[in-house]
C-alpha cells in the first residue's frame, strides 16, 4: 500500500496544481513547496528499499477479475533503484521549474504535464504485471507529448511531440503484442511467473516473435537505431522536461523492460546477437552525429542516444561484469546527464541562446555553472576520478571479458574508444568552448543564474564526484550489486573502486583518451569534415512514411463523392455479396422437408387479394410520377401487409398496421404540402426512363430477399424456443389473454418503454428540426394567416393550405374526435384481453386531430385545440411508466411487472376491467403517442411562408440549372 | 402460396431499393416505407406461419394450443412503429435538407462533402 500511494502522492499532485491552477503562478518558492511531493515519494521508496527482505514485495489489487486481470506492483532492488532515480530527479526539477518557468501564469500546466508524466513512469517501474507496465508505459507516451508539445504554438514543437508519439506508440503496440504472447505462453500476467518461467519461454515456438515483438518496443522508446531519430526533435520540449524524460526517466523505460526481462527473455544466442548490435550501432550514431551539432541540447540528445546504445548492449551480454557495468552505467549516466541538461537550460535561460557558434567565455559571468559542468561533463568524458569514468571501465572489461568471441571482443573494444573518443570531444565542446576564450556573439550579455536554481544540477554533480573519490559506501555498492542480480539473474558483487591496477580496460581507456583529446585538438576540421558528409537519414525515410500515410488518406476520402445513390449502390452491392458469398453451399432451393411440420398456408382468395395488393402499390410507386400518388400506393401496400395480417391471423398487427398506414399517409402528405412546390417540380420531372444499373441492383435484391423468405419459410426446423414459456405464463403472470399484448407490456415492458421513448423523441425531433429551423429563418406561421383571414361566412371555411371545405366534412371533423377518444379508451381498458392497445389507442385519437387540422386549417385547430399540449403529454406519458415501474419494483423487487392494484385493493371493478399497473402503462403508451403525433402534426400541419402554393412561382431564369 | 409470399417479400424489398436511389426526395422517403413493410414481412415469414387461430386465450382458459406464434408478431408490432418513427424523422430532416439546398434532386445536395 505505501509502494501505491508513492505513485499516487505524484498523481495526487498534478491534480493539486491543476485544481490550483488559477493562483500558482510559478516562483521559486513555491517550486520548493511542490518538489514536497517527489521528495516524499522518494523518501517512502527509500523507507521500502531499507525493509527490502531478500524476496521482492509484491501487492495484487483485483481490476477485472473476470478477465484476471489485476493492478500488481513489483518491488525489488531493480524497481527500487529506477524509481529513486525517478522521484529523486524529479525533485531536483521540480525545484528547478520553479525558477525556469518564475512568474510563468500558465506554467501550471506544465508542471502538472510533469507530476502526471512522473507518475506514470514510477508507476512503470514499479509494476508487477504486463498490463499494469503496458498502461503506464502507453501513459508516458501520452504525457510526454504534452510535454514536448508544451509550446503548441510553435511548430516544431508540435512536430517533434508528434513524432515521439507516433514512434513511441508504434512500438507500444507491438510491445503490447509482445507482452500478451508472453503472458499466454507462461499462462500468467505477473512479473512472479514471467520471470521464473524463462525456460518455458526460452524454448517456445515462438520465442522469436515474441522476441522480437518486445525489443521492438524497447528500441523505439529507447531511441536505439534506427528509432533514434524522434530524441533530437523531441528536445523541442522545455529544458525541464528534456533534463527529466531524456536523462534519467522516459528514455531508460525500454532499458529498464528488457533488463527487467532478462531473465525470462535473455540469455540465448538471439538475445545477445540483437541487443549487441543495436546497441553497437546505437552507440556509435549517436557519439558520432552528437560531435557535429550546434545546439547544446541536441548535442546532449545524441550523447543520450549513445547512452542508451551502451546500456542496451550490456542486457545482451551473459556475463556478470556487464550487469555491474549496466547499474553503474545508468546511474552515472542520470546523474551527469541531469545535471548538464539543467546546466544547458541555465545557459540557455542567462544568454538567450544555447547554439554554440554564439556561445564562448561565459566562466566569468558564469563560475558556479562553470564548475558544475565542468564536472558533469567531465563525468561525461569519461575522465578519473568521476563515476563517469567507472561506468567507462566497467564497459570496457565487459568488452574484452574472455567469454567473448574473440572478433566480438575486437568489435566491441574499438566501437566503445571511437565512441569514448567522440564523447571526450562533447564534453570538451560544453566546456572548453562553451566557458572559455571569448564570447562569439558579442551581443550576449550572461549572468549568473539564482543560487536556488544552481542548486538543483549541482546536487547531480556533486554526486558524480562523490561516488568516484569518497571511499565506497559499503551498503550502496550492496544494493548495486542486488539491483544488478534482479536483471542478471544471479549474484552480482559491485565495487566502487576505481584504480584496479594496469589492465587491458586501462589500456583501452588510455587510448580512447588520446584519441578524444587529438580529435578534440582538430575539432573544427573534424566538425567541418562532418557536416560535408550530410547526406541521407533516416528522417527521410520516416518522412516518406507519412507522405505515404497522406497520400492513402487522400486516397480513401476520394472515393466519398458526396452523391447518396452512389454510397447506397455500394452498401447494397456489398451486402449482396456478403450474402451471396456466405451462402456458398446453401444455394440450394429448399424442398420444404426440413421442417417438422412441413406447411400448411391455405390458398385463400382474400390471402391473394391482399398480397396482389400490396405488390400493385409496390410497383404502382414506381411507375408513378407525381409524388402524392405515389404515396398513395404506398398507403395501399401498407393496408394490403394489414388485410394480409388479419387473416395470417396477427389482429394486434393488423390494427396497429392500419392506424399506422393512415397516419404515415396523412403525415407523408401534409410533408409534401410544406415542400417547395418547384422544387418538387423540378424533382418530379427528373429523368423517369428506366435506369438499368439501379434496375438490376433492385432485382437482384429483391431476389435474394425471396430466396431467404422461402429457406426461411420452407425449411424452419423448429418453433421459437420462448414462445411455449409464453403461452404458458401470459395469463398465469400478467393476468392477459392477448398474449402479444401480454409481451409487449408485461414481458418485454423495459423494450417497449425504450420504443416509446424513441417514438417520443421522433416527435419531440420533428417539432424542433422544423420549428427552431423556421423561427431561424424568420419564418413564424403568422404572414400566412395575413393572406388567408379566416372567412366572414361559418358555413365557408378553409381547411388546410387555403381550400374550401364543406360543411358535412366539417361536420365529421367535430364528432370524429370524441368518437375517437372512446375507441381509444375501449382500448385502453381491454387491450389485454384483446387485440389492441395504448399505441393503436394513441395513433387513432391523434388521428381525429389530425383531420381537425385538414379540415379547420391550422389556426382554427389551435383555437379548438388549446388545451392539447403534446409534449406535456409527452412528459406526463414517460413518468407514469417510470413512476408505474418504480412502485412495481418497491413491490416485487422487479421493474414494470405486472401488479393488480384492483384486486389489491379489492375495488369494485366492472367486468373485464383490471387496475393493474399493465392498464397503467397502457394509459403512459397512449399518452406519450398521443403526444408525439401531436407534435408531428402541430409542426408538419402549420403553415410555413415558403409553401410556394400561395406565392408566385419564381422567374424561370432564376432557377439556375 | 409460400413461394408466392416470399415473391411479394421480394418485390418489396426490389421496390424500395429501387424507389430509394432515386434522385427525388419524396422517392426516397417513399422506398423507405416500402423497406419497412417488406421487412415487417420478412420477420412475420421467419416466426414460420403455420396456424389459423390468433394468439389469444379464450375467455375460461388457462393457455392455448395450435396457435400463431406470437413473437414475431410482438417484434413486428415494435417495427412497425419505429419504422414509422423513422419515417417521420427522415421526412422533416429531407425536407430540411431541401430547403438548406435548394433542391429536390438527391444528386445535387452535397453540402457537407464540399
Amino acid at each position: 500500500m505505501i509502494l501505491l500511494s508513492t505513485i499516487l502522492l505524484l498523481f495526487v499532485a498534478a491534480f493539486f496544481v491543476w485544481a490550483l491552477r488559477h493562483y500558482l503562478t510559478a516562483t521559486p518558492l513555491r517550486g520548493w513547496m511542490l518538489a514536497l511531493f517527489p521528495a516524499g515519494s522518494f523518501g517512502l521508496l527509500l523507507w521500502q528499499t531499507l525493509e527490502l527482505g531478500d524476496s521482492a514485495e509484491t501487492l495484487s489489487i483485483p481490476w477485472i477479475p473476470t478477465l484476471d486481470l489485476s493492478l500488481s506492483l513489483y518491488f525489488d532492488p531493480l524497481a527500487a533503484l529506477f524509481g529513486m532515480l525517478i522521484t529523486g530527479i524529479g525533485t531536483l526539477i521540480i525545484i528547478y521549474t520553479g525558477y525556469y518557468f518564475a512568474n510563468d501564469k500558465s506554467a501550471w500546466r506544465f508542471l502538472s504535464y510533469l507530476f502526471l508524466f512522473m507518475g506514470s513512469m514510477l508507476g512503470l517501474v514499479l509494476a508487477g504485471d504486463v498490463i499494469t507496465l503496458f498502461i503506464f508505459w502507453e501513459a508516458t507516451s501520452i504525457t510526454s507529448f504534452l510535454l514536448v508539445a508544451y509550446k503548441y504554438k510553435d511548430e516544431a514543437a508540435r512536430r517533434g511531440a508528434f513524432k515521439a508519439l507516433f514512434i513511441t506508440g508504434g512500438g507500444g503496440i507491438a510491445l503490447l503484442a509482445g507482452l500478451l504472447f508472453v503472458s499466454n505462453i507462461v499462462g500468467s500476467t505477473e512479473y512472479a511467473t514471467i520471470l521464473n518461467s524463462g525456460d518455458l519461454l526460452r524454448n517456445s515456438e515462438i520465442y522469436l516473435v515474441v522476441l522480437s515483438l518486445v525489443a521492438f518496443g524497447a528500441f523505439t522508446k529507447s531511441a536505439q537505431f534506427p528509432a533514434h531519430i524522434w530524441l533530437p526533435d523531441a528536445m523541442s520540449a522545455p529544458t525541464p522536461a528534456s533534463a527529466f524524460l531524456h536523462s534519467a526517466t522516459m528514455v531508460k523505460a525500454g532499458i529498464y523492460m528488457m533488463a527487467r526481462l532478462n531473465p525470462a527473455l535473455g540469455e540465448t544466442e538471439a538475445w545477445f546477437w540483437l541487443l549487441s548490435i543495436a546497441g553497437l550501432t546505437t552507440m556509435v550514431v549517436g557519439a558520432y552525429l552528437g560531435t557535429k551539432q550546434n545546439d547544446l541540447k541536441a548535442l546532449l540528445a545524441y550523447s543520450t542516444i549513445s547512452q542508451l546504445g551502451i546500456l542496451m548492449m550490456l542486457i545482451g551480454q551473459d556475463t556478470e561484469i556487464a550487469f555491474k557495468a549496466l547499474i553503474i552505467g545508468i546511474v552515472a549516466h542520470a546523474l551527469y546527464k541531469s545535471s548538464l541538461f539543467m546546466s544547458v537550460g541555465i545557459i540557455d535561460h542567462e544568454t538567450g541562446t544555447r547554439l554554440l557558434s554564439r556561445l564562448g567565455g561565459l566562466r566569468r559571468a558564469m563560475p558556479i555553472t562553470f564548475v558544475i559542468v565542468v564536472i558533469a561533463a567531465l563525468s561525461l568524458g569519461g575522465l578519473p576520478p568521476l563515476f563517469g569514468f567507472l561506468a567507462k571501465e566497467t564497459l570496457l572489461a565487459t568488452a574484452v571479458h574472455p567469454s567473448l568471441p574473440l572478433l566480438m571482443t575486437w568489435l566491441f573494444a574499438v566501437a566503445i574508444v571511437i565512441a569514448a573518443a567522440f564523447k571526450l570531444v562533447q564534453a570538451g565542446l560544453l566546456t572548453i568552448d562553451v566557458f572559455t576564450g571569448k564570447p562569439r556573439d558579442p551581443a550576449i550579455h550572461a549572468h549568473e543564474a539564482p543560487k536556488g536554481m544552481l542548486f538543483a544540477p549541482a546536487v547531480p554533480a556533486l554526486l558524480s564526484l562523490a561516488l568516484g573519490i569518497l571511499p565506497e559506501p559499503k551498503q550502496l555498492a550492496e544494493f548495486f550489486g542486488e539491483a544488478a542480480a534482479a536483471s542478471y539473474g544471479a549474484p552480482v558483487k559491485v565495487s566502487f573502486a576505481l584504480w584496479t591496477g594496469l589492465s587491458i580496460p586501462v589500456a583501452l581507456s588510455a587510448v580512447a583518451i588520446a584519441s578524444g583529446m587529438l580529435l578534440f585538438w582538430q575539432r573544427q576540421r573534424l566538425i567541418t569534415w562532418q557536416r560535408q558528409l550530410d547526406g541521407w537519414s533516416f528522417n527521410q525515410l520516416y518522412a516518406a512514411v507519412l507522405a505515404t500515410i497522406d497520400k492513402g488518406a487522400r486516397a480513401a476520402t476520394r472515393i466519398q463523392t458526396g452523391k447518396l445513390r452512389f454510397y447506397l449502390a455500394t452498401f447494397l452491392l456489398a451486402m449482396l455479396g456478403l450474402v451471396a458469398l456466405t451462402s456458398g453451399s446453401a444455394w440450394t432451393l429448399p424442398t420444404g422437408q426440413g421442417g417438422t411440420s412441413g406447411l400448411h398456408m391455405q390458398f385463400d382468395i382474400i390471402r391473394l387479394l391482399a398480397l396482389v395488393a400490396i405488390v400493385g402499390g409496390a410497383v404502382a410507386t414506381v411507375v408513378i410520377k407525381r409524388d402524392f400518388f405515389a404515396v398513395l400506393a404506398l398507403s395501399a401496400t401498407g393496408l394490403g401487409v394489414a388485410v394480409y395480417m388479419i387473416v395470417e391471423p396477427a389482429p394486434d398487427v393488423a390494427l396497429v398496421q392500419i392506424v399506422v398506414d393512415i397516419l404515415a399517409t396523412v403525415i407523408l402528405v401534409l410533408a409534401i404540402g410544406r415542400l417547395p412546390l418547384r422544387l418538387r417540380e423540378t424533382a418530379q420531372k427528373l429523368r423517369t426512363g428506366i435506369q438499368w444499373p439501379t434496375l438490376l441492383i433492385a432485382v437482384t435484391g429483391g431476389f435474394l430477399v425471396t430466396w431467404i423468405s422461402y429457406s426461411a419459410l420452407a425449411s424452419r426446423p423448429r418453433p421459437s424456443l420462448v414462445t411455449p414459456f409464453y403461452r404458458a405464463n401470459a395469463k398465469i403472470l400478467t393476468g392477459a389473454s392477448d398474449i402479444v399484448g401480454a409481451i409487449i407490456v408485461d414481458f418485454r415492458a423495459l423494450d417497449t418503454l425504450v420504443e416509446i421513448g424513441v417514438f417520443s423523441l421522433a416527435g419531440l425531433g420533428v417539432y424542433t428540426l422544423l420549428r427552431f429551423a423556421a423561427i431561424k429563418h424568420a419564418d413564424h406561421g403568422q404572414a400566412i394567416d395575413a393572406q388567408t383571414p379566416l372567412a366572414p361566412h361559418p358555413l365557408q371555411t378553409l381547411g388546410i393550405g387555403g381550400f374550401r371545405v364543406s360543411p358535412y366534412i366539417r361536420a365529421m371533423g367535430d364528432i370524429l374526435l370524441p368518437v375517437a377518444l372512446v375507441i381509444g379508451s375501449i382500448h385502453v381498458l381491454y387491450g389485454h384481453d384483446q387485440p389492441g392497445d395504448g399505441f393503436t389507442a394513441g395513433v387513432i385519437i391523434g388521428l381525429a386531430i389530425g383531420f381537425k387540422y385538414v379540415v379547420f386549417g391550422f389556426q382554427e385547430t389551435r383555437r379548438r385545440l388549446w388545451w392539447l399540449r403534446p409534449n406535456i403529454l409527452i412528459a406526463i406519458g414517460i413518468s407514469i411508466a417510470i413512476v408505474s415501474g418504480a412502485a412495481t419494483t418497491i413491490m416485487t423487487g422487479s421493474f414494470l411487472s405486472p401488479v393488480d392494484y384492483g384486486e389489491m385493493l379489492s375495488l369494485p371493478l366492472p367486468t373485464g376491467v383490471k387496475l393493474s399497473s399493465g392498464f397503467l402503462y397502457e394509459i403512459a403508451i397512449a399518452l406519450s403517442v398521443l403526444g408525439s403525433v401531436g407534435l408531428m402534426l402541430d409542426t408538419l400541419g402549420r403553415p410555413a411562408v415558403d409553401v410556394d402554393l400561395l406565392a408566385e412561382p419564381p422567374a424561370p431564369e432564376n432557377r439556375g440549372n | 402460396m409460400e413461394l408466392l409470399l416470399a415473391v411479394v417479400i421480394g418485390v418489396l424489398y426490389a421496390t424500395g431499393i429501387y424507389m430509394i436511389m432515386r434522385r427525388s426526395i419524396m422517392k426516397l422517403i417513399i422506398g423507405i416505407g416500402l423497406l419497412a413493410h417488406g421487412a415487417d414481412l420478412l420477420i412475420f415469414t421467419l416466426g414460420r406461419i403455420e396456424s389459423t387461430k390468433p394468439p389469444i386465450i379464450a375467455a375460461g382458459e388457462e393457455s392455448i394450443t395450435n396457435y400463431a406464434d406470437p413473437v414475431p408478431q410482438a417484434l413486428i408490432l415494435t417495427a412497425i412503429v419505429i419504422g414509422f418513427g423513422v419515417m417521420a424523422f427522415a421526412l422533416v430532416l429531407f425536407r430540411e435538407t431541401v430547403r438548406v439546398s435548394d433542391t429536390g434532386d438527391v444528386q445535387e445536395m452535397r453540402l457537407s462533402d464540399r
